[in-house]
């Protein structure tokens, strides 16, 4: 038997479905990968660095922010730029306003109305007004917050090599950390809507792999690590996990050492997620899961978890921010050199990975970017593999609705993945 | 989660909710007006049909309008959304349509397919973006190593689609465009009605330089950045040079501009090569070499 989806809506980017089922074992289940090529590293060879971060964050409408940073860090690491601890602060800023917003965006409107079989989101706002609304304002806190600092929400223009061309408004900030409270209270609101939601019971165990620091839940900065065991710098991260593209396919899946392995929210809460703040950590426990966790559905109170913690702590880094004189951030004097940078951020949906190397003159030699739906594809496929027997005695269209929340559950970016 | 949890839950949320039961009045009243209205008119069916579809991409546009969050959802209520699979899972039944915005760069064989029919189907159809309207970053490509740029990429090129990058006007009749990468949430709301009337209207033609004075801004070209300001299609609000970034022309040339003053003015500041390859990001140097011939 042969289950196909032509084309899986509510997500970002173009994909379908196939498995074939013979006698009840799932000999084969791939994700059909429908986008284009756009062949960003392709055009990025021989460019001038400064283009990197402009042409580069326009891999990805939904999370511009994370690979605008990336390749920001992947340079200055590159041509071995320091940044002032200001400049740091506020890109942790952005990328933590940058998880808000794409997981509100994915939370509600994309894989909600998954659980409660609406297949449509106007009728999932008339349903659930209230909710709908709020996750509006959370997303709009996350969206203000990047436009502050960043000047515009999709494709930001501020921030480049050495700092950032124009300081954040101080009274805008302020206004956000007014803001905030009721930020906060309506994503712990949300968070309980979310915890009465019925989520499907499956597992499959995995290696889970995210950014680790001390002192903190890592975000835009940290080691490689997992669940079990690993612990390297990011510039080993490609002796471990290697890119390997099958005939045919424009998805460069990851593995590590020949596994497949699990990124994201679910990645970071399992390994991390003791050191989630206040309000996120106790909203995890109230979900009454025993970690580690393996259901892949998870990943949608996981994403809720992220949410709240990042509402808390955008709050406190502008609280911060505040107190430290802002014209710091603006971009530094610095020498054009030649060398090889590597540089990891927690996007929305996993760590994200570049590596470039730029000549004397700044042009770019070479540049690789691995983003967090091309690492998780494999893992994707290997538990829908599992899933597949479970739901095989439901009617088509039941199936495919499933199959279809399933895969969404994982909220994957396939622009990203084939950039 | 266990069952009893799940119930035990349940009922603080009960009981939560109805002490919120004030505060959500107001709220909840707002939109399931607007959804109402949606589904009265709907039954009349007098609504304009419209669907956005999607090419090669990174969807930001796309974005930028589901960013405009309720003012968005109001556009919505005006029409009878035909196709926008970001929101929706029900398949498109294939109608004619009022209104069709095309985004992205046709690349797969499926995207030729879907940008074709979206002609065929529709009474206008809209460029939604830089990458439709001049072929955006993919277009780079073409001005280097062509097809040959793969490689770069991929290992196994066999059966991967790799055609030049292409303005969607070489393949179809494009009735209005909304430039920009992102297109800007502000002027679809500006543009949107006209154009669900059957109106098709002018960008003024005026400089990114005038809206960049109305804010206040520093000229960056006093400052010797190389900004293309003075020669592109204003209606962006200046939103580049207003965070000190030099406008790299993603709105495209406007009507009058003047490509060789520009690049007169740039001399001082870059290179030849330099001013090209800025060109080259947005797709505006074939532009601007049609111009000058």
């Amino acid at each position: 038997m042969n289950i196909k989806i032509n084309h899986i809506a509510k997500m970002e980017g173009h994909a379908g479905f196939m498995a074939s089922v013979v006698n009840g074992d799932v000999k084969s289940a791939k994700l059909e990968v429908q986008e284009g090529i756009r062949l960003i590293e392709g055009v990025l060879v021989g460019r001038e660095y400064q283009d990197m971060p402009v042409v580069a964050q326009r891999i990805c409408g939904i999370c511009p922010v994370v690979h605008n940073l990336t390749a920001v860090k992947a340079l200055e690491n590159a041509m071995n730029i320091t940044v002032a601890p200001e400049t740091v602060k506020l890109r942790t800023l952005m990328e933590h306003a940058q998880i808000i917003h794409s997981h509100a965006l994915h939370l509600f409107f994309l894989s909600l109305a998954d659980f409660l079989d609406i297949d449509n989101d106007i009728k999932l706002i008339g349903k659930y007004p209230r909710e709908a609304q709020i996750a509006i304002k959370i997303r709009e806190y996350g969206m203000e917050i990047v436009k502050v600092v960043g000047g515009r929400v999709v494709h930001p223009l501020t921030n480049e090599v050495g700092g950032f061309k124009k300081a954040p408004d101080r009274d805008a900030l302020q206004k956000l950390i007014i803001n905030s409270k009721d930020i906060l209270d309506m994503a712990l609101e949300l968070g309980e809507f979310f915890k009465t939601i019925k989520l499907p019971d499956f597992s499959r165990e995995t290696e889970y792999v995210c950014l680790e620091k001390g002192g903190g839940y890592a975000i835009y900065d940290g080691d490689i690590s997992s669940n079990r065991g690993l612990h390297i710098p990011v510039d080993k991260f490609e002796n471990n996990f290697h890119e390997l593209q099958k005939q045919r396919e424009v998805i460069k899946r990851i593995e590590h050492d020949g596994q497949s392995y699990m990124v994201g929210a679910i990645a970071r809460i399992n390994n991390n997620r003791s050191r989630l703040r206040e309000k996120s950590f106790k909203y995890v426990e109230s979900l009454g899961i025993r970690f580690p966790d393996y259901n892949p559905f998870h990943n949608i109170w996981f994403q809720m978890a992220e949410v709240i913690h990042c509402v808390e702590e955008s709050s406190r880094i502008m609280m911060e921010l505040m107190h430290l004189n802002l014209n710091e951030v603006i971009t530094r004097e610095y020498q054009t050199k030649s060398g090889f940078g590597v540089a990891a951020v927690e996007a929305p949906r996993g760590t994200l990975y570049y590596h470039v190397d730029v000549d004397a003159k700044g042009y770019i030699r070479n540049v690789n970017i691995i983003t967090p739906t091309a690492q998780f594809l494999s893992n994707l496929e290997d538990d829908i593999s599992e899933y597949i027997p479970k739901i095989i005695g439901l009617s088509d269209t039941a199936r495919q609705r499933k199959l279809r929340a399933f895969i969404r559950a994982y909220d994957p970016c396939i622009s990203c993945a084939v950039h | 989660m266990a069952t009893k949890k799940v119930i035990k839950k349940k009922k603080i949320i009960k009981k939560k909710a109805a002490e919120k039961k004030a505060a959500k009045k107001k709220t909840t009243a707002v939109i399931s007006n607007s959804v109402k209205k949606n589904k009265s008119a709907g039954e009349i069916s007098k609504k304009p049909k419209m669907a956005i579809i999607s090419l090669t991409s990174c969807e930001g546009c796309q974005f930028v309008l589901l960013d405009l969050g309720q003012k968005f959802l109001d556009l919505i209520n005006q029409v009878e959304m035909v196709d926008f699979r970001l929101l929706e899972d029900e398949d498109d039944p294939g109608v004619n349509l009022d209104l069709v915005l095309v985004e992205g760069n046709p690349v797969t064989e499926d995207n030729f397919n879907l940008l074709l029919a979206a002609r065929k189907r529709s009474k206008i159809l809209i460029a939604l973006g830089n990458c439709a309207a001049m072929g955006g970053i993919p277009e780079i490509k073409n001005y280097h190593e062509g097809a040959s740029t793969i490689k770069h990429v991929y290992k196994y090129i066999h059966g991967i689609k790799n055609p030049p990058i292409k303005e969607i006007d070489n393949f179809v009749k494009v009735d209005f465009t909304f430039p920009g990468c992102p297109i800007s949430g502000e002027e679809f709301l500006r543009y949107i009605p006209e154009l669900l009337k059957g109106n098709i209207p002018v960008i003024p033609d005026q400089p990114v330089c005038v809206e960049c004075k109305k804010k206040g801004n520093r000229c960056l070209l006093l400052d010797k950045k190389p900004c293309f300001g003075p020669m592109i299609l204003g209606g962006c609000d200046a939103v580049c040079p207003t965070s000190r970034m030099i406008c790299q022309g993603c709105r495209g040339l406007r009507p009058t501009g003047n490509v060789a003053a520009m690049k007169n003015m740039l001399k001082t500041m870059i290179t030849d090569e330099q001013f090209e390859n800025t060109a080259e990001i947005y797709g505006l140097r074939d532009d601007i070499e049609a111009r000058e011939k």
